[in-house]
């Protein structure tokens, strides 16, 4: 039987109506109604003059006011190497105090507008996510502090620093205790600063809290190994990746690392016919999970046993005998086969914050021979060191008036401590608070002294992501506002007066220029800088010893049971908003959840059997324990009795003006042993009365169960490289036409994506919006399904709904050789160039939408409202995220238009990089190298799934991906000969 | 020298003379005429064009439904409030870019490169306050009455006792077509407000550079007299020139012209007195015709300004430059073969010549002392842009100058015959199509055409001769707009 294909649950009933005869008697009447409605609104003709008139007049007026006189002003003394017009690149380093990222920075006349990934980088490699994509949105942030304020009222710094100072003094002299709370600190010389300020003040602590915890990985290894650290994973060197709730390719630790990592080894072209298989095991359906060639749905309370179960199977595989546990809700009998066949070339990881779970993972990884070859202890990864003991023992402190002063640096725990409450009330019985934040939030409201720290863009830093990995950030801006960084004023308040510029390179000439082998410290500094980089190649000391009895012992001490049958709350985070640090930003507010499409909103995954036993339905209020309202979203593939919310939500004021997005789910996480537990266990649902409307990305763009994304299985593969493909044949026999087949002479741009690469992680989606100023529409728009992304990244389920598989397919424009929307623009403002584009003159477009009617991918986005600011009608507006406010019309792209309201817009392939690099190449006198024009998209792909080229040249890359008998195009067998080919997903599952 | 005083005497003061007017070009003309509107952001043509159009708009709506006329002019009202709304910051494509957004409300952050923000216009205010108050004293101490007398003084329309020339006739007051090398008053004005009147006078008495000690010779004026001067031209400093009044000369021709129109209409529907109809008739052609064509001549000039020649804060002479002194275009504009924009010289620049040249044989040295001013005080000059792009234009100057191999004047003109600059051709769409149709690409001296197969086989079998801009896509919408 045919499988079938739906995008969303409602695709499925929809589907279920359309085969049973009954005419659709609803449908008819809404149309006859649509008719009644039209006519009693009683368009007039005096109405017609009004509005003609004033059309008229108004655009005459709008015309008129055309030609100020506008200055041309110079530099006085230019800077070296800044060309007016040009854009310059700067390597620098992304650090949130969650993900890390090496970057460039495009800056354009002073300005940063984009962030690309430096390729240079042994750790992201290139890539980036939505996350770091969208962080150049936070430099133009109007919620950041401006300036230094005492009580909220401004302050000058000077005034700022002698009063925190005279304090710090009195405090030193009682040997009081002052307390730095920041989030995990990477950079060595921002390390070396707080200890400057420790040494300053006798007494005092630095503590590190983290939001996202990795506690429990730490302190499993501080158990295995005698030390907690996180060790350098790489799903390269993995045959086989076996994950329990780890989110790896969306937030878990190194998302951009492990991405690049895991695509590299599912590839299956320049020859490739292996790839790696991957097994994962989760309560919601996560980026990660539904990638997965196989999926297993557990209860987030359940994970210790089935990891306990498969410890014990691959023991019993390895001739010894452990302890007996209760049977698992899986049977991992066979997973543990496959492990123990793959052994040192395999990966077992879990998300999970649970001692014992990971005392667990570890035991397997080392059952497995995995330390050492997938798993490096001697590297370790930087992320995360935060205990959250310490944090809890702090409020502590901190209640009992032990704590004189706290200096809270890149944390905001108002908002995201669990016991928020707590902590903001303990605040009162501290004499001194100072907060050095970016963003106006939740915690600064509670502080005296708010010193605000550069935006990362505006700083110098460094950071140590890994063991000897080193990376360095540049400003690329003067401050906006009248901030200063925080290690300065760390440093200041210790008594060093220094600006952390020259602190950085002290600090880099005397620990790191000396391993390096450079003869000059400047070279040195210069060529690092230039790099963003620096690799020393120095490891941790020594290897460190895998203590089995330490682990054997814990684990017997472990109580592991089959648990109970109630409801589990699961928390996560995920690839947009992630843990609320850019609440913010409209641009990951508006980036679609890679599962449900939702954008604008948190809400309660549940699955579709609890939803019937308790008449759930999309949109429906319910209340967990105390949490809610909260809208509930009907998710295939939720296991039965987990419930998803996601974290980073509810900020106030952030994301909308005057409002919140979401609800804050950090008050329910509860601490198991002093550590985290991002899962709550025996929670009760209640349905309340009312819906309340998501905005979804979901099925307006429904393709109607064609064969759209083509998959098969390895086997099948490599039995017929063009199986699950083998409609092409039939379809390109039919392509014939009365027509002869245009020839592009000079260039035919084309694009191809790797269905089997691309994760749907959205970095291209934010990419695009910044590469070409795609307008940010909100929430009550993308409501009527007016959202402008150019590339969207469609996924389907397939099969079962209670334990769906899940396929997803980016699409942007297919730049159609034979373009259905060219054909019916009566002003003839899309058009084909001579180079295969599908262009589009947005001053020639007078809005018919018939080209968006006629177009069979629905790529063509249309400007229902001024969005940006670019009409000089205010009335045509529409500003939901302040998008259109001078500030935050910094970050546009002066290379691309910035579309005014009433025009259609679509993917251009990035034109203006394609004419700028051919514009280099024919100064350079050359002719354009393959792979040279990179469109944003592609290029902030972690996975490397766009390939972008010239098809006219047979040797490129896209050419041999073209022909590739995996290669398919779109909806082929209409005949529009698109430019965009996709190669088949291939599914590593054994069936 | 005689020449020199002859031509100075004829441009003393153009807004009085009326006979001058006629050799002015037409877009100056339009400037003369509304100088402050120009400023602040308003054309002339596409008031008149509005104009128009509402009386259009309105009459159709009027004999249509009498009560829409109210709602009209309301819409129209709130239309013209929207005049003063910035032009769109992001698609520029200007020489520089500089946020300033260190303000504490962070709403006063700007990029100033568009300078599309009009400084804000104090001058009529002033001027009112200061009609009705007549013997007050100003800012500086002086009365209103020693300001009016200095300015006859200026004028020459005081009588005194020598036989000098009056100050207009070398500094004007309102700016001139031809380069007047001499500083305007508001120049002086300017610079002096800040100073005192001793140093003012010395200036005056006992110049110091060449030129100026040779014409300022022999001067033998009051202290009295001087000091009125000092007064008018800080008064002037401050309120700027008085605006000239506006003639409106085609728009009363084109509202005479809708006069027989109607009368013709009468005529031959009504009236009909004359005996020969085709006579209304022709002329109802006739006029109408003419009514059409001048419509559509205002209506194609929109958003265009071929000939736009404005004012510049220097008198930067390119005719001296790259006329005279042959200096090379791209020694000044020295990223036109690398960027999109040209670039307009840092100004440290300037100075790699001026910090050695510091008189001008014509100009003296006030006009180069203002670059060495700006260097030395940090603030860059701001030049009038005078060709200027729409936002949804992408034009390279690289692409046409570098890979096009193309000659500056090819469409700037003979910059280098102009003392000041002017926009020769009226960079409209058709204008460069045009060009993209006929002219050659650097097909085989450049290796970048290699792609171009299947031109390098035609050319060897002598198919075609030549590749155009056209045949490799110049004509294409995306090579431009995007």
């Amino acid at each position: 039987m045919k499988e079938q294909y739906y995008k969303s649950l409602d695709d499925l009933i929809y589907d279920a109506r359309q085969a049973s005869s009954e005419p659709d008697a609803g449908d008819r009447k809404s149309i006859l109604q649509m008719k009644q409605e039209a006519k009693s609104t009683g368009n007039s003709r005096r109405d017609f003059l009004k509005l003609f008139g004033f059309s008229v007049a108004s655009a005459a007026i709008a015309v008129s006011c055309k030609q100020p006189v506008e200055k041309a002003i110079p530099f006085l003394i230019r800077p070296e190497k800044i060309i007016p017009g040009e854009a310059s690149y700067f390597a620098s380093t992304y650090f949130d105090g969650i993900d890390y990222c090496s970057i460039l920075v495009k800056v354009r006349d002073g300005r940063p507008i984009k962030i690309e990934g430096n390729t240079m980088s042994s750790v992201t490699m290139g890539g980036t996510n939505a996350r770091t994509q969208a962080s150049v949105l936070g430099l133009y942030d109007n919620k950041r502090h401006k300036n230094p304020t005492y009580e909220g009222k401004k302050i000058s710094w000077d005034e700022a620093d002698d009063k925190i100072m005279l304090f710090l003094d009195e405090v030193k002299k009682r040997q009081g205790k002052v307390v730095i709370l920041s989030s995990t600190i990477i950079s060595p010389s921002t390390k070396a600063a707080i200890q400057e300020f420790l040494d300053a003040h006798p007494g005092s602590e630095h503590i590190q809290y983290d939001v996202l915890s990795a506690s429990g990985i730490l302190k499993a290894n501080e158990k295995t190994f005698g030390k907690g650290f996180i060790p350098a994973y790489d799903f390269s060197k993995a045959e086989l990746i076996v994950g329990f709730d780890a989110d790896f390719l969306g937030t878990w630790l190194s998302p951009v690392e492990y991405t690049k990592q895991y695509a590299k080894n599912r590839k299956l072209v320049d020859g490739e016919r292996s790839m790696s298989r991957h097994i994962h095991f989760e309560g919601g359906m996560s980026l990660t999970g539904s990638n997965a060639d196989e999926r297993y749905q557990i209860r987030p309370s359940q994970e210790k046993l089935v990891l306990a179960n498969l410890y014990q199977e691959l023991l019993s595989l390895n001739g010894q005998s452990g302890s007996s546990v209760p049977s698992s809700p899986v049977d991992v009998k066979k997973i543990a086969g496959e492990l123990s066949s793959k052994k040192g070339k395999s990966l077992v990881v879990s998300g999970s914050n649970d001692v014992e779970n990971q005392l667990l993972v570890n035991a397997i990884n080392h059952l497995l021979q995995n330390y050492g070859s997938t798993i490096q202890t001697d590297i370790h990864l930087k992320l995360r060191q935060g205990m959250d003991e310490d944090m809890d023992r702090l409020v502590g402190e901190m209640e009992s008036g032990q704590v004189e002063g706290l200096i809270l640096y890149d944390v905001n725990p108002a908002f995201d401590y669990p016991e928020a409450d707590r902590f903001v009330s303990a605040l009162k019985n501290i004499d001194l608070k100072i907060a050095m934040p970016i963003l106006g939030e939740e915690t600064s409201e509670h502080v005296h002294y708010v010193c605000p720290d550069h935006h990362y863009l505006e700083a110098w830093n460094d950071a140590e992501v890994k063991t000897g990995i080193y990376s360095l950030a540049q400003p690329t801006i003067r401050p906006i506002f009248k901030t200063r960084a925080a290690q300065e004023s760390l440093l200041k308040w210790a008594g060093n007066p220094v600006d952390y510029h020259t602190y950085i390179r002290k600090n880099w000439e005397e620990n790191l220029f000396a391993g390096s082998g450079e003869t000059s410290f400047d070279d040195f500094w210069n060529s690092k800088l230039h790099d963003g980089i620096y690799e020393s190649g120095q490891l941790e000391n020594g290897m460190l010893e895998f203590d089995a009895g330490a682990v054997d012992s814990a684990l017997a001490q472990a109580k592991i049971t089959s648990g109970d049958d109630s409801l589990e709350l699961s928390f996560y985070t995920n690839i947009s908003v992630g843990s609320g640090k850019q609440a913010n930003n409209p641009w990951l507010q508006e980036l679609p959840d890679p599962v449900t499409k939702v954008c604008w909103d948190n809400y309660a995954a549940v699955s579709p059997k609890l939803a019937e036993e308790l008449e759930l339905e999309d949109e429906q209020l319910v209340k967990i324990n105390d949490f809610g309202p909260i809208p509930v979203i009907v998710q295939p593939g939720q296991e039965y009795k987990t419930i998803s919310v996601a974290l980073g939500y509810g900020r106030l004021n952030m994301g909308i003006p005057d409002g919140t997005v979401g609800k804050n789910a950090f008050p329910l996480i509860q601490s198991s042993n002093g550590i985290k537990q991002y899962h709550l266990p025996q929670v009760t649902i209640e349905k309340l009365d009312g819906a309340y409307q998501l905005a979804r990305t979901q099925s307006h763009h429904s393709m109607e169960g064609r064969n759209l994304v083509r998959e098969t299985t390895l086997e099948d593969y490599l039995a017929n490289p063009a199986s699950g493909n083998e409609m092409r044949e039939t379809i390109k026999a039919h392509m014939k036409s009365l027509y002869a087949q245009r020839k592009f002479e000079g260039f035919h741009w084309g694009m191809a994506i790797d269905l089997n690469s691309c994760t749907g992680c959205n970095a291209c989606v934010v990419a695009c919006s910044a590469e070409n100023n795609v307008p940010v529409v909100g929430k009550e728009q993308v409501i009527k399904a007016r959202e402008m992304h150019w590339i969207r990244i469609d996924r389907y389920y397939k099969g079962d709904p209670d334990n769906p598989e899940l396929v997803r397919q980016p699409v942007m424009c297919q730049h159609c050789d034979n373009a259905p929307c060219e054909n019916v623009c009566p002003v003839a403002a899309t058009t084909h160039s001579n180079e295969g584009i599908n262009q589009m003159a947005y001053n020639r477009c007078i809005g018919t939408r018939y080209c968006n009617n006629n177009c069979p991918y629905k790529v063509r986005r249309f400007n229902f409202f001024d969005y940006t600011g670019a009409d000089s009608m205010p009335g045509n507006r529409k500003d939901p995220a302040e998008m259109t406010t001078d500030l935050r019309r910094l970050v546009l792209n002066p290379d691309v238009t910035v579309r005014a309201k009433g025009v259609i817009e679509k993917c251009s392939f990035c034109i203006q990089r394609i004419q700028e690099k051919k514009l280099v190449a024919k100064n350079e006198n050359r002719q354009l190298q393959d792979g040279e024009v990179v469109p944003a998209c592609a290029q902030s792909c972690p996975a490397d799934a766009i390939v972008f080229g010239d098809l006219n040249n047979e040797e490129s890359r896209i050419s041999k991906f073209f022909a590739d008998e995996r290669n398919y195009h779109l909806l082929e067998e209409l005949h529009t000969l698109p430019s965009v080919g996709y190669l088949t997903k291939v599914k590593n599952k054994t069936i | 020298m005689e020449n020199h005083k002859v031509k100075n005497l004829l441009i003393l003061d153009e807004s009085q003379n009326p006979r001058f007017e006629k050799k002015l070009t037409k877009a100056y003309r339009m400037k003369l005429k509304f100088p402050v509107l120009r400023k602040s952001g308003f054309s002339p043509k596409g008031f008149l064009f509005v104009f128009l159009m509402s009386i259009f708009v309105f009459s159709a709506a009027a004999s249509a439904e009498p009560q829409v006329q109210q709602s009209e002019q309301d819409s129209a009202n709130t239309a013209a409030v929207k005049l003063s709304s910035p032009t769109d910051t992001a698609s520029t494509q200007s020489d520089s870019v500089v946020a300033k957004a260190v303000d504490e409300t962070g709403a006063e952050t700007q990029v100033d490169s568009t300078g599309s923000a009009a400084k804000p216009d104090t001058v009529s205010n002033e001027t009112a306050s200061a009609k009705s108050k007549p013997v007050e004293e100003d800012k500086f101490g002086h009365y209103r009455n020693d300001i009016k007398r200095g300015e006859r003084f200026f004028r020459g329309l005081l009588p005194h006792n020598n036989e000098q020339t009056s100050c207009v006739s070398c500094h004007n007051i309102t700016r001139s077509d031809t380069l007047n090398w001499n500083p305007s008053a508001k120049d002086i004005a300017n610079k002096y407000i800040e100073k005192s009147f001793a140093e003012f006078k010395a200036v005056v008495m006992e110049p110091s550079g060449g030129k100026m000690a040779e014409v300022h010779k022999d001067y033998n004026f009051e202290d009295a007299d001087l000091k009125t001067v000092k007064a008018y031209l800080d008064d002037l400093s401050m309120r700027g020139p008085a605006p000239v009044k506006p003639t409106i000369d085609r728009l009363l021709l084109f509202l005479f012209l809708g006069l027989i129109v109607t009368w013709a209409l009468l005529e031959m529907i009504f009236f009909r007195k004359i005996k020969y109809k085709a006579v209304p008739l022709i002329i109802f052609l006739g006029v109408f015709g003419y009514q059409v064509k001048m419509l559509y001549e205002e209506g194609v000039s929109l958003g265009r300004s071929q000939n736009y020649e404005p004012e510049q804060p220097i008198k930067f002479s390119h005719k001296v430059h790259a006329g005279q002194n042959k200096i090379d275009c791209k020694y000044c504009h020295f990223t036109v073969e690398q960027s999109k924009s040209a670039g307009i010289p840092p100004t440290d620049l300037c100075l790699n010549c001026h910090s050695l040249v510091r008189e001008g044989t014509r100009s003296g040295k006030f006009e180069i002392a203002k670059v060495i001013d700006a260097t030395e005080n940090g603030v860059p000059v701001e030049w009038v842009r005078i060709h200027n792009l729409p936002d949804h234009v992408f034009f390279s100057h690289a692409q046409h100058v570098n890979a096009g191999k193309l000659d500056c004047v090819e469409c700037h003109g003979e910059i280098a015959e102009m003392d000041v600059v002017r926009q020769v051709e009226d960079l409209s769409m058709g204008w460069c199509l045009e060009c993209h149709r006929t002219k050659e690409v650097q097909f085989v001296d450049n290796n970048f055409y290699e792609s171009y197969d299947e031109f390098h086989e035609q050319i060897k079998k002598g198919e075609i001769d030549k590749v155009t801009v056209e045949m490799v896509g110049g004509t294409d919408c995306m090579k431009c707009h995007y």
